[in-house]
């Protein structure tokens, strides 16, 4: 088979496409569209709805243009230059309305439909069918996120090839046959996949329509307008539809160099948080009872009170790069000080290497690696786009191998290596010197010229991720850092670090802090500063003044959550900047009211390293602002300048700190340092006491956070009240049995969670979704996300306290 | 013309012994993979495709081509997969054929496993076909014990294991590629070619899949040669055909004849006339699948080209008689109805257009048809032809097509008197 390009004729119009390109695609670059319903650029060509036809001269039959790939010299003629493509065309939409029950004024999809529009553009005028059509019951759920009208459909099959080919996750099924043939669950089941909303939006009818948006809203009646998704580092592409001031929809925009065409059930359908009726817009101060006062009062009123003092500054990873470069330029520049942090995790060297080295593995390059290592990362509930993407590699042959101590939802694509947290490094250094389990990795790896993949999730431990940076160094293989949270990679690049100015150059280097000059003034503070968990310790101690809390609550985001208490408890002034108060109503000083993403422009950052522009959908609501406007004003209101007034300035000058290369160190200088917090980078303890597990967290994909406040459906779809997860040996010698509660201790607190019995778990661990109903799982650690618990039946525990 | 000629397919039929082991080896049985296992695969190859064998199943591939299309140098395994999912509507040969001699198709299944190199394969037995699959079971057997099947076949160094797997009952899965997805346990539903079985059918690896009869010819011409199997037969359509005949004869089953012969030969010489001494009113050549003939296609000669000519096809030579009592609109409907039902539902024109095509000519036979249903008829045979994913539905387009264009005013005396002229009982009617 020859790789060379193909020319060939469309319509008398001559193009030279790629060998293998479909027709419907070549005929799609010539502007060209053939009306069809099955074919979808991302999935197998089906050849299911017969709409495509076209006449391929020298050829007896009609062909269908989604599955005939282009031969050089051929000729074809679509329904534009083909009267028999055309009539052919005309009878197949006949026949696809036959049992369509042409119900458009009731149906979601009614506006925006395939089969409407193509049936205007292509159809015929009515139908000759005088039978009676078709019915089903109707609508069927098929999750609480997702219903199934059975005699809109179509039977193009692209749901049921989706969740084949894409998610993996075969829920839905195409059932019966002829005429019968229809979409269905098995019964008693849920459509439980997180990425089953992607069916919705690819159905090009309206059988499967979203909860979210059932009756809510008409095409014409929506303002939209280019986002990214919120939620995780991904980036999906999304389209925000807003509906008389309310956001009530995100779809996923086609883009193949990150989403393809998806996202997942959390970004589809947690979107109502902006509009929650807990969030302020004005802003507040404590002086008043917290209550509303105007921007300059308590920007003067934080001013008075940050002037001289020792200030620190945390922050979580979903602002916009904008945001992290004024919060990181006012702490250096007006402040002074270097206490800023925005991290959960801690990753050592390779934040600089993340700061430093945008893009050094993307989407496609996971895509093309024939082998891929992921250490320290559940894909699936943590950047499920990049989920998607590995199982995309694995469709084309990469043998992927994860490192992690529960088994992952790649399990039917991927080794897995169980491993117990914090045991990462160890492996992976064992790998490197040619043994272990995973030293066959390191050959594949080896083997793959530079194109294999290494991917180290944030919660591998700075020891971890710098052993995996090693060793895909030793391997030749391409390293990517991948961290969680929407913009984390912003921040980290911006300098939201205590020991990191922008691009990645330690703030105790002199070179470093000399090329800002220009820019930041050559007054910046020189010493390292205080990481996140020894800020909490320093307020704890009653020795900072002011603590600024931006779009970040210590109580449940952080694995500190008695230390953040008592922080939050001695720190004279807390300054909240949000989008709520919440958990901090009790605490909170000064309360600033911040725009909510779909509000703001800027930029994100996914984990690749990958800025994206956001654009509002929507004004800010009330006296909100975005972030780094506040900033600003803060900065003009302590007497000091951050050198930009709009944003357009701002852009310009983060351009050229980032893109200049201004802050980038030199590739070579990547060397281990030992974070600030030693308990972020250490090896995980051994339990000692044989009754003890080595408990680990990490926020699954539908948790309690404040982004998916009000997403009900999704909560009622994919969400599950806490559990603790044992390995069935551990249960045994611990007598703790499925479903019964187990009391879990730690030197931090406890908690009684029903057990779940897990066989692919590390044997020796136990695991507790982060923020899941019933659990703040902060509230049982110590500043690390695992730590040693005791395990025991909750009934033994309340027997021994009765009898006590 | 007389018919005669010597018997190859059925020349063991009404002799019960050959049903076993030791009644067919002493009737020369297995002498042709006694000798397959000494000739290379290429050879093997070569004596089918000298043969000029045709595939039995409709299509008429050849068989030696087909073959030769399998790629050795994959690193997969290949497979031979028998097709006996013989569902076509007036079809039964391939059941008679294995219930009398079932270790024929076995040898002839094994030589195309040694000739495409596969240690591997597999009949795929029509669902409603227990019995028959009992006597394969039996049969297998009997073979392993025998030595010519399993390791070491027929004294070689060659392994060639037979597999039976029993169909649901889906008419589709007579389609290789739907065939292919139902043996691995997935939706009977045809796939997208290319790729083709023969560089990726079963698990993805090169296959082979034929039917029943052609397999059985296979033995014979290992041991007596291509030339030998060409003696009967015309020159593009060599050697025998089974041919079933059913409906309005006065001996309706199963006849071996060359192929080539006249249909007025099978009809009169075999089948003993049209029942009653009526008059011939239509036929299908090869099953319900294949355009409807009349009374003046009767001289054609039963093979690929000669009914290709007069706008039918061979098929699976499955006749179907009626005679002047029956009426057309309903034979059209009865078949069109099983091919609505058989459809898979996977693409559109055969599932929707069936459905149409079957509430139309019911509502035609009951009399409540309108002058605007003529054309919605003739339009639905045209747009369902050669527009579907697969074959099926161009079997209920031929019903449609083949019986307006001999029969027009047949569906038009149903509309003009509200009633069938023939007085045939709506199919309904007959269920009630």
């Amino acid at each position: 088979m020859t790789d060379e390009p193909v020319t060939l004729t469309i319509d008398g119009k001559e193009i030279t496409v790629p060998a293998q390109t479909l027709i419907i695609r070549a005929a799609e670059q010539l502007g060209i569209e053939i009306p069809r319903f099955c074919d979808h650029p991302f999935l197998e060509p089906a050849g299911a709805c017969r709409q495509c036809y076209v006449e391929i001269e020298g050829q007896p039959k009609l062909a269908t243009s989604c599955t005939v790939r282009v031969a050089p010299g051929m000729v074809v003629r679509t329904q534009e230059t083909s009267e028999l493509a055309r009539e052919a065309q005309v009878a197949n939409l006949e026949f696809l309305l036959l049992n369509h029950p042409l119900d458009c004024p009731v149906c979601d999809r009614g506006g925006e439909c395939p089969l409407q529009d193509q049936a205007l553009a292509f159809g015929p005028g009515e139908s000759r069918y005088r039978e009676a059509k078709r019915v089903y019951e109707k609508p069927i759920p098929l999750s609480p996120l997702v219903n199934l009208d059975r005699e809109r459909c179509v039977l193009c099959a692209r749901c049921t090839r989706f969740c084949d080919e894409i998610s993996g996750d075969r829920f839905i099924e195409l059932f019966e046959r002829g005429a019968g043939e229809r979409v269905s669950i098995a019964a008693g089941e849920d459509f439980r996949s997180p990425f089953s909303g992607n069916t919705i939006q690819i159905c090009p009818v309206g059988a499967l329509t979203s909860e979210t948006y059932r009756f809510v809203a008409r095409p014409f009646d929506l303002t939209s307008a280019d986002g990214v998704c919120p939620h995780c580092s991904a980036g999906c592409n999304l389209r925000v539809d807003v509906r008389r001031g309310q956001v009530v929809r995100h779809l996923a925009r086609d883009n193949a160099e990150v989403n393809d065409a998806w996202t997942c059930d959390k970004g589809r359908f947690a979107f109502r948080y902006p509009d929650d009726p807990a969030r302020i817009t004005t802003p507040l101060l404590r002086d008043r009872g917290l209550e509303p006062a105007s921007f300059g009062e308590v920007l003067g009123w934080v001013a008075d009170r940050c002037v001289g003092s020792r200030v620190a500054f945390l922050t979580g990873g979903r602002l916009l790069d904008e945001d992290y470069y004024a919060l990181s330029k006012l702490a250096r520049t007006v402040v002074g000080t270097n206490d800023l942090d925005h991290r959960r995790h801690e990753g050592g060297a390779v934040e600089v290497w993340a700061a430093s080295r945008p893009m050094s593995v993307a989407y496609a390059d996971v895509e093309r690696a024939p082998a891929v290592l992921v250490v320290g990362l559940d894909a699936e509930q943590e950047v499920p786009i990049l989920h998607l993407r590995l199982r995309k590699a694995a469709r084309k042959g990469a043998r992927i191998t994860v490192v992690h101590p529960r088994r992952t939802r790649l399990h039917d694509v991927a080794a897995h290596v169980l491993c117990r947290p914090g045991e990462e490094a160890s492996l992976l250094r064992e790998a490197v010197r040619g043994a272990g389990p995973l030293a066959s990795v390191v050959e594949e790896l080896g083997a793959a010229g530079g194109a294999g993949v290494v991917l180290a999730g944030e919660r591998c431990s700075s020891a971890g991720a710098e052993a995996a940076l090693a060793l895909a160094r030793t391997a030749g293989a391409r390293f990517g850092y991948v961290v969680r949270r929407a913009n984390d990679r912003g921040a980290l690049r911006a300098g939201v670090h205590p020991r990191l100015l922008p691009g990645g150059r330690a703030v105790d280097d002199p070179a470093g802090r000399a090329a800002l000059a220009p820019l930041w003034g050559d007054a910046l503070p020189s010493t390292p500063g205080r990481g996140r968990r020894a800020i909490l310790e320093a307020a704890a101690a009653g020795e900072l003044d002011v603590l600024f809390l931006i779009g970040i609550d210590p109580l449940t985001d952080l694995p500190d959550g008695a230390l953040a208490r008592r922080a939050l408890e001695n720190v004279p002034v807390k300054v909240v900047q949000s989008l709520e108060l919440g958990d901090l109503e009790p605490f909170a000083d000064a309360f600033l009211p911040a725009a909510a993403p779909v509000e703001k422009a800027g930029h994100v950052t996914t984990w690749e390293g990958r800025r994206q522009r956001v654009e509002p959908v929507r004004g800010p609501v009330g006296l909100s602002r975005p972030d780094w406007e506040i900033l600003a004003g803060l900065a003009a209101a302590m007497g000091g300048d951050l050198g930009f007034e709009t944003l357009d300035q701002l852009d310009a000058e983060l351009e050229r700190v980032l893109e200049a290369g201004l802050g980038t160190p030199d590739a070579g200088a990547v060397e281990p340092f030992v974070g600030p917090d030693p308990r972020g980078g250490e090896e995980a303890p051994t339990a000692a006491d044989p009754g003890s597990l080595l408990l680990f967290t990490y926020p699954l994909l539908v948790d309690e956070g404040r982004l998916s406040a009000r997403a009900d459906e999704l909560k009622a779809a994919l969400q599950d009240p806490a559990f603790v997860e044992v390995h069935p040996d551990d249960a045994a010698r611990l007598g703790l049995a499925e479903g019964a509660a187990a009391l879990v201790t730690t030197e931090a607190g406890r908690a009684e969670v029903p057990v779940r019995l897990n066989e692919h778990l590390a044997p020796g661990t136990a695991f507790v979704p982060f923020n899941n109903p019933g659990l703040v799982a902060g509230t049982l650690l110590a500043g690390s996300f695992w730590i040693p618990a005791g395990l025991e039946p909750a009934t033994v525990s309340r027997a021994r306290e009765a009898s006590a | 013309m007389a018919l005669a000629f010597e018997r190859r397919l059925t020349r063991h039929w009404g002799d019960p012994e050959v049903v076993g082991l030791d009644g067919y080896l002493a009737r020369g049985g297995y002498e042709g993979l006694r000798r397959a296992v000494s000739m290379t695969p290429e050879e093997i190859v070569e004596a089918v495709k000298a043969s000029g064998l045709r595939g039995r199943g409709g299509a008429g591939f050849p068989t030696g081509m087909k073959w030769g299309f399998v790629p050795r140098d994959t690193g997969k395994p290949t497979y031979v997969v028998v097709n006996f999912d013989e569902s076509e509507p007036g079809t039964c040969n391939n059941r008679e054929l294995v219930e009398r001699e079932p270790h024929r198709l076995l040898e002839g299944t094994a030589i195309a496993a040694l000739a495409i190199g596969c240690t591997t394969a597999f009949i795929y037995v029509r669902g409603e076909y227990l019995w028959q699959a009992l006597v394969l079971e039996r049969a297998i057997r009997e073979a392993y014990g025998g030595g010519f099947l399993g390791p070491r076949i027929a004294g070689s160094d060659r392994t060639v294991d037979i597999v039976v797997h029993r169909g649901a009952g889906a008419y589709i899965c007579g389609e290789e590629t739907a065939l292919l997805n139902s043996l691995e346990g997935l939706r009977g539903q045809p796939r997208l070619r290319p790729p083709f079985p023969a560089v990726e059918g079963l698990y993805a690896c090169p296959t082979v899949v034929n039917n029943v009869e052609t397999l059985m010819n296979v033995p014979d011409i290992i041991v007596r040669g291509p030339e030998w199997f060409r003696e009967l037969g015309t020159d593009k359509s060599p050697g025998t055909k089974m041919v079933t005949i059913s409906g309005k004869v006065e001996r309706p089953g199963n006849y071996e004849v060359p192929l080539g012969t006249p249909f007025r030969t099978v009809l009169e010489e075999l089948a003993g006339g049209v029942l009653g001494g009526r008059a011939l009113k239509a036929w299908t050549p090869g099953g319900s699948s294949t355009p409807l003939l009349t009374a003046e296609h009767v001289d054609i000669p039963l093979d690929y080209e000669s009914l290709a000519a007069a706008g039918s096809m061979l098929g699976t030579a499955a006749i179907m008689v009626m005679d002047e009592t029956d009426c057309i609109v309903d034979a059209a409907a009865r078949m069109v109805r099983f091919y609505a039902v058989e459809s898979c539902g996977k693409c559109t024109p055969c599932r929707e257009g069936g459905w149409w095509a079957t509430r139309v000519l019911d509502r035609l036979e009951a009399g409540f048809g309108r002058a605007d249903d003529l054309p919605v008829v003739r339009d639905l045979g045209r747009n369902i032809l050669f527009r579907a994913f697969c074959a099926l539905a161009d079997g209920t387009a031929s019903v449609i097509t083949s019986s307006l264009r001999h029969f027009a005013d047949e569906y038009e005396e149903h509309v003009r008197l509200g009633r069938c002229p023939l007085g045939v009982p709506h199919l309904e009617e007959v269920a009630s």
